[in-house]
């Protein structure tokens, strides 16, 4: 089955390389424009040897991880919050949803005014999207907690804490980590578009760069490895996720 | 010997109780007119009726989910106002944790009792293996069939040592073959116990194998509208039930073909 899959994974691949290599040697459009796999293998060899690929992709992955920590940390406590008093819930559930439908890239203007193309703009755009993102989920799931277990877990004598850490937040910790891991997707989207509008550094910075001297090779180059990288991060999360919540899978 | 004599903690009152719920416009919807009944120490009553009739109203009020609009619930004269660990309940939906392991189900029953680590793994152990569960111990709930799981909640529930046990409905999504083996395991761990138990279920042959007494609900509003004494000895099969339990039967399916319109 897996072997299956991964043959299939293969041709899939293959395909795509060989269809993109059909039409660029077509030469319909400018091969400057449109250029070949064997280019653009070239052009990833060229920035693995000048150092700017891994260089880039730390930068990336840094900034990406602060701005992800910190808005896990606040999302999770602030959906703590308003899940559990209803004070809280009152005074930030609206709001935050107003919020949320604002797209994140809109802030970057305002983030750069209000701290400078510096790495802190930076966090903050990041670490804004990914706060909204945990919130929501967080508060959903320890909304939705089902009553049995709540009736089960009193009935059995369970003291409100004991309820809580042994009840109430494992109940809830499916949607959480759902929400995690769209908050590790949103902080990837969030960190290019911030990258994008000014660095000095980065894979946002390096397709921007590359756009400049119309070094198309170099910026496929870019979205390869933001493409790996996103899919990576991705099954990383599904993999703490299965070993976490190993009963959902069951 | 009168089982009463025998075990005198797990009198269960319900003193014309009511309860009323706010239903949209405003309309008070009375869920259960005022209700008198009462549970003996040891004994094991059934409530059978049709859905909708407040049978699971009764329950969740002595199991303190609800509070009585007007009289109240007493448990050996004290007055219930929340979910105590004196009265176990059994839901239909197992309301097993998940995330625990069919040890770590049990074993959560006793953390009130502030035992040493091992004295409770081995207390939860011994529930387990009295279920037949012996060697499943690590199993998480996912893994285990309906059968399995009704039987770690029962040894769970069991473990906690309730005076009173509610079960609403609890063998209501298991098979017939696994649904016998469970009244089986269910009254050979009250014959042990003898605690008091009010099973509610919408089957009267299960009702009529299983208790000293029956009480029928009827809806609109929900309220007790006969009780039967069944007094054949136990085990007992439906092959093997005497002229006056067949009688009952009858009476009940009765009512029950009366009230439902």
């Amino acid at each position: 089955m897996l072997s299956r899959r991964i043959a299939a994974t293969a041709v899939s691949f293959a395909a795509f390389i060989g269809l993109w290599w059909a039409i660029s040697a077509l030469e319909i459009v400018n091969p400057v424009f449109f250029p070949a796999p064997p280019l653009v293998f070239s052009a990833a060899l060229e920035m693995l040897e000048g150092g700017v690929l891994f260089s880039d992709l730390q930068v990336s992955l840094g900034r990406a991880a602060v701005g992800f920590v910190a808005g896990v940390v606040l999302g999770l406590l602030t959906g703590l919050l308003t899940s559990r008093i209803a004070f809280f819930n009152l005074m930030l559930n609206p709001l935050l949803s107003l919020c949320r439908p604002i797209p994140a890239i809109a802030l970057v203007p305002v983030a750069i005014v209000w701290f400078g193309i510096g790495e802190t703009s930076k966090y903050f755009v990041i670490g804004y999207s990914v706060f909204l993102t945990v919130w929501l989920n967080t508060h959903h799931g320890m909304s939705m907690v089902a009553e049995t277990y709540v009736r089960a877990s009193r009935s059995l004598g369970a003291s409100r804490s004991r309820e809580f850490v042994e009840v109430i937040i494992p109940a809830a910790s499916p949607y959480i980590m759902a929400g995690v891991r769209s908050a590790a997707a949103v902080a990837f989207l969030c960190l290019v578009a911030a990258e994008l509008t000014g660095a000095s550094g980065g894979i946002g910075y390096r397709l921007q760069e590359s756009r400049q001297y119309i070094r198309v090779d170099r910026m496929f180059v870019s979205l390869i490895e933001l493409g790996l990288l996103g899919a990576l991060l991705d099954a990383i999360f599904v993999a703490i996720g299965r070993r976490v919540i190993h009963w959902e899978q069951m | 010997m009168d089982v009463a004599t025998v075990v005198d903690i797990g009198r269960v009152e319900v003193a014309r109780a009511t309860v009323e719920f706010k239903g949209v416009q405003g309309k008070t919807v009375t869920a259960l007119a005022p209700t008198e009944l009462e549970l003996t120490p040891g004994s094991f009553t059934a409530l059978v009726g049709p859905s909708g009739c407040g049978k699971s109203t009764l329950l969740n009020l002595i199991a303190g989910f609800l509070e009585p609009t007007e009289g109240a619930v007493r448990l050996d004269g004290k007055e219930i106002t929340g979910p105590v660990p004196d009265v176990g309940i059994v839901f239909q939906q197992y309301a097993l944790f998940p995330w625990f392991s069919a040890l770590g189900n049990v074993e959560f029953a006793l953390k009130r009792l502030s035992l040493g680590k091992p004295e409770r793994q081995a207390r939860a152990l011994a529930a387990l293996a009295e279920v037949g569960l012996a060697g499943r111990e690590r199993q998480y709930p996912g893994q285990l069939s309906g059968g399995m799981k009704q039987r770690v909640a029962l040894a769970r529930i069991f473990a906690a040592a309730p005076k009173v046990l509610l079960m609403d409905e609890p063998f209501g999504a298991l098979d017939a073959i696994t649904r016998a083996s469970m009244h089986r395991l269910l009254l050979d761990i009250w014959t042990r116990h003898r605690t008091t138990v009010l099973f509610v279920t919408h089957d009267i042959d299960e009702a009529l194998l299983l208790a000293d007494r029956v009480h029928v609900m009827s809806r609109g509003p929900g309220r007790i509208v006969e009780t039967l004494d069944v007094t054949d000895p136990r085990p007992r099969t439906v092959e093997t039930r005497s002229p006056q339990v067949s009688a009952a039967r009858a009476q009940i399916l009765e009512l029950l073909l009366s009230s439902d319109h």
